[in-house]
């Protein structure tokens, strides 16, 4: 865990940037819409903006306060913008070994990874935008980065293409385990990454907490809540794939493309998922998993319900059901149930 | 095989020396503040935008003659003030001086252009992985620039190659010290050598077609010169 504390004040064009925030996090979040000043954040931690004022402490490490500013070369940050910004004409070995904190003892390590043998020596220029993508990312990785800031780094990608790069994402963060800042307006890509998230709005935090969560409270401006949930193939039969869960619940999603001890991201809609109170006998949906309730919300005529699989290493799924299924099942802290939904409603991503 | 005029071959010579001089002196100050104009941002910056640009619209002899007034006996750069000749007028130095003033303005611009086609944010992402500014512009921003700043180089060497004007006020006209290929062509013009005259011409378009086709090829973006 990481202590980010962030106090900001920078004037946009369209209105002042005002961030306050303090939270312990693996990976924060940064949540919102297009021009809500996401990009400025992340541009302030890492000196670009000169004009920033206010206090940035990461982990114990003040970037800037009001008696000065870390130098931008000084701040350990490894940055992986929207754009990417690969210099022109440099082979992919040259881009990820990048100036004079480029670590080449971790290069074959970062490498393998994001899955860029193939390519080390190729001009960059040459590249589609998914492999681009993912040198930027071993760019940041191998810079020995104390920080590191991923700006909406699928943004300029296409919806397929980001859900196929989206587990390299989550790959390396548990692989490096370096504190690190993620800004997406897609809430699928923060709920894969981010254990804690902020939610942006024309420049100020509308609310902080929990990744799931927020976003279950910002469900309303979203289309759909997804649950990211990773997992590992652990056989193939035919078109459905069994996924362990890290806390040993097996999951069966669609087996396309996918490899024995391979690891996944799935997404599955809130709205996909049914709750019963009694084990489900002659039911056609083939994932019927014994859970605990640990949080029951109502908000009008929305409610959401956390419901916990496995209890050594929990995996949290978020349900969205009636007042009146709520009320009928009665449903409650604790309460065990069991969460039933289809294959098909498991969304692999990658 | 005819022989080769030997006034050609000290003409052509002067003037590559004098040219070629005259780039090495303006070069320097030249992209520096091409960069500076591309980067940074202070109060007065229009103003020195205009006076880099004036020497284009100036007539050469107007320069000349500011440059003849500088260097005179008794003006601000003459020996009375400085208390030492710099040797400047009518000699070969005063031709370099006067090529280089006239092609300082196109090299600081074309340079201010070739830096300005580096994204900034490149040098900003170069310093955010521990590159200092001065390692940045080294290793980013020059090798992404030098194209283009080839190009202004060749585009002020093409302007020093065809200097005349603030020249012959400056240097005078003398042969194998100051007459450059611009120079002679007026000279054999006065002497009624057309012959002679048309051959200079024919070789000041052939330099002139070499260093603008290069102007061109440097100035052509990466992909499109890689198609060619």
């Amino acid at each position: 865990m990481t202590r980010f504390e962030i106090r900001l004040e920078l004037a946009l064009a369209d209105f002042v940037l005002s961030v306050e925030l303090a939270t312990d996090a693996r990976m924060l979040g940064v949540f919102g819409a297009s021009g809500s000043g996401k990009t400025s954040v992340l541009e302030a931690l890492a000196g670009w903006r000169k004009d920033a004022r206010g206090r940035a402490v990461i982990d114990g490490r003040v970037l800037f306060d009001e008696r000065g500013a870390l130098a931008i070369e000084a701040r350990g940050i490894g940055y992986v913008p929207q754009d990417l910004l690969l210099v022109p004409g440099r082979s992919v070995r040259r881009q990820i070994l990048f100036g004079p904190r480029a670590d080449a003892s971790s290069f074959e390590r970062v490498v393998a990874i994001l899955e860029l043998g193939a390519l080390v020596e190729r001009d960059a220029d040459t590249l589609s935008g998914g492999e681009r993508q993912r040198v930027a990312l071993a760019r940041a990785l191998c810079s020995r980065p104390e920080l590191l800031l991923f700006d909406e780094p699928l943004g300029a990608l296409d919806l397929p293409l980001r859900r196929r790069i989206l587990p390299y994402l989550v790959r390396a963060r548990d692989a490096f385990q370096v504190p690190a800042i993620f800004v997406s307006h897609d809430p699928l890509e923060v709920a894969a990454l981010c254990d804690r998230t902020a939610v942006l709005e024309r420049g100020r935090v509308v609310a902080l907490g929990a990744t799931q969560r927020v976003l279950r409270e910002r469900a309303s401006d979203l289309e759909m809540l997804e649950n990211v949930v990773a997992a590992t193939v652990e056989a193939l039969e035919g078109s459905i794939a069994l996924a362990r869960l890290a806390g040993g619940s097996v999951v069966r999603v669609p087996s396309s493309g996918l490899a024995v001890g391979q690891a996944i991201l799935f997404a599955l809609a809130a709205e996909d998922v049914l709750v019963t109170t009694l084990e489900p006998h002659a039911i056609s949906a083939r994932n019927r998993l014994p859970a605990r309730i640990t949080a029951v919300h109502r908000d009008g005529g929305f409610c959401w319900l956390e419901a916990e699989l496995d209890a050594r290493a929990p995996t949290a799924i978020t349900v969205a059901l009636t007042p009146a299924a709520i009320d009928e099942l009665e449903l409650a802290i604790d309460k065990r149930v069991h969460l039933v939904f289809k294959t098909s409603a498991c969304r692999v991503l990658g | 095989m005819a022989p080769v005029d030997p006034d050609l071959t000290v003409v052509l010579a002067t003037t590559l020396r004098v040219a070629g001089a005259a780039v090495l002196l303006a070069a320097l100050p030249a992209i520096a503040l091409g960069f500076v104009l591309a980067r940074a941002s202070f109060v007065g910056k229009s103003v020195v935008e205009t006076l880099v640009a004036v020497p284009l619209v100036l007539p050469p002899t107007a320069i000349g003659y500011l440059l003849l007034r500088a260097f005179a006996h008794d003006g601000p750069l003459g020996p009375r003030v400085l208390g030492v000749d710099l040797d400047v007028l009518f000699t070969r130095r005063g031709a370099v001086l006067a090529s280089a003033v006239v092609a300082f303005p196109l090299i600081a611009r074309a340079a201010r252009g070739a830096f300005e086609g580096v994204e900034p944010r490149l040098e900003l992402v170069a310093r955010t992985h521990g590159l200092s500014r001065g390692a940045t512009f080294a290793t980013v921003t020059l090798p992404l620039a030098r194209r283009g700043l080839l190009a202004a180089l060749a585009l002020g060497f093409g302007r020093a190659l065809g200097e005349f004007g603030a020249t012959v006020i400056v240097a005078g006209n003398v042969r194998g010290e100051t007459q450059t290929l611009a120079l002679a062509i007026f000279e054999d013009i006065q002497l009624g050598s057309n012959e002679h005259a048309l051959g200079l011409v024919g070789v000041t378009l052939a330099i002139a077609f070499a260093l603008m086709w290069s102007v061109e090829w440097l100035s052509r973006p990466r992909k499109a010169r890689a198609s060619r």
